[in-house]
């Protein structure tokens, strides 16, 4: 009961963050808001909700914002050949930038964490 | 607003023989990423329709290819840009042999953006682009002033004869003192110099590849009608016009290109700061500015920009953090220098500037083109 209730909290959140970010991106490319699924994480359910901001030297952000609070510790980008990884609360992601060209552009790997493993795809909106 | 009129006679007959006639020259938009500048070829056929539209205007042609025949299909400008290019509806008509030269589709379609279009019996030139400037005076013409303050009129000259800015000498950005091989639409000839034509961080430097590699078909401006801000309203062959409003202290910039829009240059005193709450609450496409005269140079300083767009033909990426110092300067009556500093540590690693020159196009107006219409 509480999971379903922490989730929709996040749909609602992230259907406010798609009303303020509908104009196309064209600086950094993980700046902005990002949804998605990190398949199969019994800690914080598979959905799952990033915000990324770039201040000239490092990304930082938040995962699952206004629920599960996880302050993002690191992000390495690699940009040649656009892959990332995030470091946030215990839980690491390898991922790349596809269709870095468009607004709505993905990042798309694995997670990790001590407790599990799975997939992970989010989409900038 | 009175100004000095120090012009003779003598020179408006000058300005009106020497300066009228503005063409637009060259296209609004990269067309590079659908047609292949390295694929040259020419026919010649029979004229079957003109589709006399926006976006682009597309002439179909019968071509004999052995026993066949196939319908090519010639691309051109926007109507505006060839009705500037002394081209109508009518100037091709179903029934006209032609022969057409211009550069294929890159996906191998039976599509040319044509560029030299000539009637096959007598040969005239029907449709081709001019890509040359208006020819500047002799002797160079001392700059207009304003009487109240004798500082440089950035507009119109003295006794209402109407004019604009345009034939930018650069029309994509690159630091001053690089030499680097690129077309009017910021297409690099050879990607390994794109490390040389602005500072840029990784990342910037990697996305900027990125758009080139694509020969920049995901330009925003052209995809979506995003607004020509930062230094690229400086770039447009399409002109702009620079509107002194001395009693309320502002500069209105009225641009040609885009969807007809304007910017305020504020030379009130006022400090940098947005609607609401501080300098980041709105970001806008053309940002904040604000102007103070330093002698006859106008200094404007220009922040709050987003990164919805791109800020340069070419693709250079610009991100929020970017400040924008503008230096112009009417070094006389024909010629405008632009001088702009980037200061953007979200995309490069340090300040630097480029610098160009735009010709003075007397008695006209700017054309009438909204990107909007080619969309329609």
């Amino acid at each position: 009961m509480f999971k379903r209730l922490i989730k929709g909290l996040a749909v609602i959140l992230g259907i406010g963050l798609l009303s303020t970010h509908l104009y196309a991106q064209e600086g950094h490319p993980l700046k902005g808001s990002w949804i998605g699924e990190w398949t199969g994480n019994s800690d914080h359910g598979d959905f799952v909700l990033i915000v990324m901001d770039w201040n000239g030297e490092e990304v930082t952000g938040m995962i699952n914002p206004g629920t599960d609070n996880m302050e993002i510790e690191n992000v390495d980008l690699d940009p040649s050949n656009w892959s990332v990884e995030i470091s946030a609360g215990g839980h690491t992601i390898e991922a790349t930038i596809e269709n870095l060209e468009l607004p709505s552009r993905s990042l798309a790997g694995s997670w990790s964490s001590s407790n599990g493993r799975g997939a992970f795809e989010i989409v900038r909106q | 607003m009175k100004v000095f009129n120090i012009i003779q006679p003598r020179h408006l007959l000058i300005l009106v023989l020497t300066l009228s006639g503005f063409s637009i020259t060259h296209a609004h938009h990269p067309i590079h990423g659908k047609f292949d500048p390295a694929d040259q070829i020419e026919f010649s056929g029979i004229v079957s329709k003109v589709d006399w539209r926006n976006p682009h205007v597309h002439v179909f042609v019968n071509v004999i290819n052995g026993n066949d025949q196939v319908n090519w299909a010639v691309e051109m400008e926007n109507p505006n840009i060839l009705i500037a290019n002394n081209w109508d509806e009518n100037s091709l008509l179903p029934g006209d042999a032609i022969n057409v030269s211009g550069i294929r589709a890159r996906d191998g379609s039976r599509q040319i953006w044509g560029e030299n279009v000539r009637l096959a019996d007598t040969g005239r030139a029907v449709y081709t682009i001019s890509d040359t400037s208006p020819q500047k005076p002799l002797a160079s013409r001392p700059v207009p002033r304003w009487s109240e303050d004798n500082l440089p009129a950035l507009g119109a000259v003295p006794g209402g004869v109407s004019g604009l800015w345009s034939y930018p000498t650069s029309t994509a950005l690159v630091e001053d003192g690089v030499s680097v091989e690129m077309d009017a639409y910021g297409q690099l000839q050879n990607i390994g110099d794109a490390a040389q034509v602005a500072p840029m961080q990784d990342w910037a430097l990697a996305r900027y590849i990125n758009r080139q590699e694509r020969n920049l078909r995901d330009d925003p401006m052209y995809l979506d009608c995003k607004p020509p801000g930062g230094p690229r309203q400086y770039q447009s062959d399409l002109g702009l016009q620079l509107i002194e409003d001395k009693k309320n202290d502002r500069i209105f910039v009225l641009l040609g290109s885009g969807n007809r829009n304007f910017r305020i240059i504020h030379l009130d005193g006022r400090n940098q700061r947005g609607l609401v709450g501080g300098d980041d609450d709105n970001p806008l496409f053309y940002g904040r500015s604000t102007g103070q005269w330093e002698g006859d140079t106008l200094v404007v300083n220009t922040t709050g920009f987003n990164e919805g767009f791109w800020f340069t033909n070419g693709g250079l990426p610009h991100t929020d953090l970017l400040t924008m110092v503008e230096k112009f300067t009417r070094s006389n009556q024909d010629t405008l220098q632009y001088e702009v500093t980037i200061d953007d540590p979200g995309a490069y690693t340090r300040p630097w500037t480029a610098s160009w020159e735009l010709s003075w196009v007397g008695n006209t107006e700017l054309p009438f083109s909204l990107c909007q219409h080619n969309r329609q």
